[in-house]
């Protein structure tokens, strides 16, 4: 309802890079959380709380690596709280600024975080360990396998192959040519892709999401606060999380309630916040999409759980063009997950992306009369979903 | 202007508590060579691995259910990259329906010829029949079993 | 600020040392959220969502929400992780009440001891920059701090050990326990800590409408919640003050629109008892000229004006990562008349400090009250 809504006055990113050793990991936080406040135009004395948006300690090597950041993000003697949801915490992270505003409790919330997962030394043997120790630690389970089998199930569901995950390379990666902050900015093409080497079948390097380094920080505001002193902004207008099982044998088998070649959560969450948006007919409401896709076959199941298609169409629909910039609802301009990923922050960045979108200030990605925009994070064993709809 | 970094590694060792059920899951495994999956008392699905409760109701579980070793994989992959700490590739590990079982199991796939990853992933399909191997030497962890093709 | 709605505390399970290892650790967080249900009355589809909060370092899982999700009702539903502090998991299952977008949320901690060594695990909270190679663990630090103190106040450590025979009286009349007294650390004596524990806590959130449609008889209501940090290098800090417990206390007793002295009872996180004579100042219970009266005229203890930790606080229970949200639910069930042996009779308003990290780094302070207003 208006007069009550959550806006978003102020993002900041950096040009991410697989390795920034020019600078701490407090510095990188710094670094977009200066750029964020020069955006909304702020000093520091108006941020009332921060949320530090931190995924896995052992990624960045310090625990509770939060606790570094505090001065990175202004946050002397300022409400502070740190949120980790996996891949989904920058999206959590938002999500969790956007209740301390709608509460009533803030005017001016920050929140803000970095990676350096390039530093990590492997980033795979680090995600080995969020699965459980009892059962499937034993296993050799990273991230990219586990999302393998999906594609073995999406593909086998749905007809999807691997020239159609090369598709969605190729398309990223031309519009992250376009993104002077994405990391994998190369164009290739489908042959590059389909050449490159063969990670976890059928994942191959190309598919792959790359480890990069960087920060990315927002500033959230009531509308009261926004219309008091007369800032621009763009607004969030539905938001939601939802789950689905740890236990990825329970995504398969005999009438699973989740499906692991889908994206059961995603879809949940997505029915909530477009509820909350009033959006009935997300294909002819929604003009721009930020979906968290690390791998390539992901974005099928990630489109198909945005109900921007029925199951399985957005397959042949990539075909067609339907979602390039250009195309029908363009997915992922900036370039998404698959070109830039520094994992503490990269669901901010499908936020902030979207906001950028939304706003008009999208530069050489920009989608013509862009005004309603959706965004996912994905985090867990592909188990924890948010999304959120961004409108002008 | 030279630029310095610092190596550290992590190494913390863990003595988790596996608790009544899986400790009785994997004692069956290392005595007697058996899986055991456990019934979720509202839908009657028999949950393997087997927890104490479901996770969808919350309820607990309700009686032990012997399953397999005969099965079907629902999801597999094979891996040729190097990870830290990961095994030397190639190999091949996914999920599978065991016989009885409601939900799938993870464990390694071996005696499969991994040279050519497409003809292995012809053999590994979804619905392919397989059998549970055990080892000789059992310690009750997920490593005593493992799954060949049928 | 005034928040939209007002949450109230209608349900909690402390379960602030758990032994054996008859049940593993989901299992545990499983038992938890049961327990906290069945005291507020209600089941797990009552539940709009869920925060967590736990130190993937002492669980020995990378994400610890992913199990937790599947451990405590997060299938089918919201739910966050605010893993810097169990109080913070409180603070935002608050806020998502007050938005008036949840009725209501389940927040749950717990705190293991299956790592082989706590102090190394909370060793690697020191960044690899400048501190790493020094045994800066949270021990460490909180004496550092105690040092702090003993520097600017003369008869520190008396006072402090004055604070531990007060918990340790109030511990043993709260619980059947026998802490294990926690190493030496100068200039923090053994008597005045206690080893961890294995631990952990739920509490159901509620907003009014909810709370009177169901019928709830003692909701704790929230009437003045503050949180806020210091600085991240201890060496950035004057130790022997609390400037972000004293902001935060600010913010709670502003919104609460009362003073230190209407409080009847109080939980402090005595991580030490340094810990805890630095928060009867922050807090306003008693500036530092007036600790040694306040702890000869027994106002804190039990019986006293204001008993503080009729717990029995940290030192009889340490399940390290817990003990802000612990004291927190401590003063829900004084403000609900459900703390049993150790309820303060006639407590209608409450005041929990939690504090977290090293020498107290977040600070947080919740006032709970039987009435939902002055």
């Amino acid at each position: 309802m208006s007069g009550d809504r959550v806006g978003i006055i102020g993002i900041g990113q950096s040009a991410f890079r697989s390795r920034r050793d020019d600078a701490s990991y407090p510095d990188l936080v710094r670094e977009a959380v200066v750029l964020a406040m020069a955006d909304a135009k702020l000093d520091f004395d108006a941020i009332e709380a921060i949320v530090y948006s931190l995924s896995p300690d052992a990624m960045v090597g310090i625990g509770n690596a939060e606790r570094l950041g505090v001065d990175a993000v202004g946050g002397r003697n300022k409400r502070f709280l740190r949120i980790n949801t996996g891949g989904s915490t920058g999206i959590s992270s938002v999500a969790a600024a956007y209740y301390h505003v709608a509460s009533g409790a803030c005017d001016v919330v920050l929140t803000a975080g970095a990676d350096k997962v390039g530093e990590c030394g492997d980033s795979q043997t680090v995600l080995n360990k969020i699965w459980d120790p009892t059962y499937e630690r034993a296993l050799p389970l990273g991230t990219i396998n586990m999302l393998a089998m999906s594609a073995v199930r999406y593909m086998r569901n749905y007809g999807m192959t691997q020239e159609d995950m090369a598709r969605v390379v190729v398309k990223n990666r031309r519009h992250a040519s376009l993104n002077p902050n994405a990391h994998l900015r190369k164009v290739v093409t489908l042959d590059d892709v389909m050449e490159s080497r063969l990670i976890s079948w059928p994942i191959k390097l190309m598919d792959c999401c790359p480890q990069s380094s960087g920060g990315a920080a927002m500033v959230l505001a009531s509308e009261q606060f926004i219309r008091d002193n007369h800032l621009d902004a763009v607004w969030i207008t539905g938001l939601a999380h939802r789950a689905e099982t740890y236990w990825m044998g329970d995504r398969m088998g005999n009438n699973p309630t989740a499906e692991h070649a889908d994206a059961y959560a995603l879809r949940r969450s997505f029915e909530k916040s477009y509820k909350m948006a009033g959006i009935t007919e997300p294909p002819k409401q929604v003009h721009v999409a930020e979906l968290y896709a690390p791998f390539s076959n992901t974005e099928f199941h990630a489109i198909d759980a945005a109900a921007l298609c029925p199951p399985g169409q957005s397959v042949p629909m990539m075909r067609d063009g339907m979602f390039e910039l250009g195309g029908w609802i363009p997915v992922n301009t900036s370039g998404g997950t698959l070109c830039t990923n520094a994992i503490a922050v990269t669901a901010m960045a499908r936020v902030a992306e979207t906001a950028l979108q939304v706003w008009g200030r999208a530069g050489a990605y920009q989608v013509e009369g862009a005004r309603v925009g959706i965004a996912s994070g994905n985090g867990g064993d592909h188990q924890i979903f948010g999304t959120m709809v961004i409108e002008a | 202007m030279e630029l310095l970094g610092r190596q550290e590694v992590w190494n913390i060792t863990y003595d988790h508590a596996l608790g009544e059920t899986a400790s009785y899951f994997f004692t069956q495994i290392r005595d007697n060579a058996k899986i055991f999956g456990r019934r979720s008392a509202k839908n009657g699905h028999v949950l393997v691995p087997p927890r104490a409760f479901s996770d969808e109701t919350l309820l607990p579980t309700t009686e032990w259910v012997e399953v397999g070793p005969g099965g079907r994989i629902e999801a597999f992959t094979m891996v040729y990259e190097r990870f830290n700490n990961l095994p030397d590739p190639p190999y091949a590990f996914g999920y599978v329906l065991l016989d009885g079982a409601d939900t799938a199991l993870g464990g390694y796939f071996k005696g499969v010829d991994l040279k050519d990853p497409d003809a292995a992933a012809r053999q590994l399909a979804i619905g392919t029949r397989v059998i549970t191997k055990f080892a000789a030497e059992r310690k009750g962890d997920p490593l005593d079993f493992w799954y060949e093709l049928a | 600020m005034p928040l939209k709605r007002q949450p109230a505390v209608i349900g909690c399970a402390i379960r602030p040392a758990i032994r054996g290892r008859d049940r593993s650790l989901e299992e545990i967080m499983h038992d938890t959220a049961m327990m906290a249900l069945a005291d507020a009355g209600i089941s797990i589809e009552d539940i709009d969502g869920i925060v967590v909060a736990s130190n993937d370092q002492f669980d020995g899982r990378a994400i610890s929400v992913m199990m937790a999700s599947s451990a405590l009702g997060g299938v089918d539903r919201d739910i966050l992780s605010t893993p810097s502090a169990s109080e913070h998991a409180f603070v935002l299952g608050a806020l998502r009440v007050a938005s008036g977008q949840y009725r209501t949320q389940l927040v749950v901690a717990w705190s293991p001891t299956e790592v082989s060594s706590m102090s190394e695990a909370q060793r690697l909270g020191a960044d690899p920059y400048y501190h790493r190679s020094l045994p800066l663990d949270e021990l460490s630090a909180h004496a550092l701090q105690a040092a702090a103190v003993e520097h600017r106040v003369p008869g520190a450590r008396e006072m402090a050990l004055a604070v531990a025979a007060k918990n340790r009286a109030h511990g043993a009349a709260a619980y059947p326990v026998s802490p294990v007294p926690g190493p030496f650390r100068w200039p923090v004596a053994a008597a005045m800590t206690s080893v961890p524990v294995t631990g952990a806590v739920g509490v159901v959130l509620a907003d009014a409408d909810f709370a009177a449609e169901r019928g709830v008889a003692d909701p704790a209501w929230l009437r003045g919640m503050g949180w806020a940090t210091e600085a991240s290098f201890l060496g950035d800090r004057d130790l022997s003050t609390a400037p972000a417990l004293r902001e935060a206390a600010r913010q709670a007793f502003e919104a609460a629109g009362v003073a230190a002295s209407a409080i009847d009872v109080a939980e402090i996180t005595d991580a030490t008892p340094y810990t805890e004579l630095l928060a009867y100042e922050a807090l306003g219970l008693a500036s530092r000229e007036e600790w040694a009266a306040r702890l000869t005229d027994g106002a804190f203890a039990r019986g006293g004006r204001v008993p503080v930790n009729l717990s029995g606080g940290v030192l009889t229970h340490n399940p390290v990562f817990c003990t802000g949200l612990i004291r927190i639910a401590e003063i829900a069930q004084q403000v609900r008349g459900r703390a049993g042996k150790h309820q303060r009779h006639g407590a209608r308003l409450g005041l929990a400090h939690a504090g977290s990290g090293f020498a107290m780094q977040y600070q947080a302070a919740v006032i709970l009250g039987r009435d939902a207003r002055a």
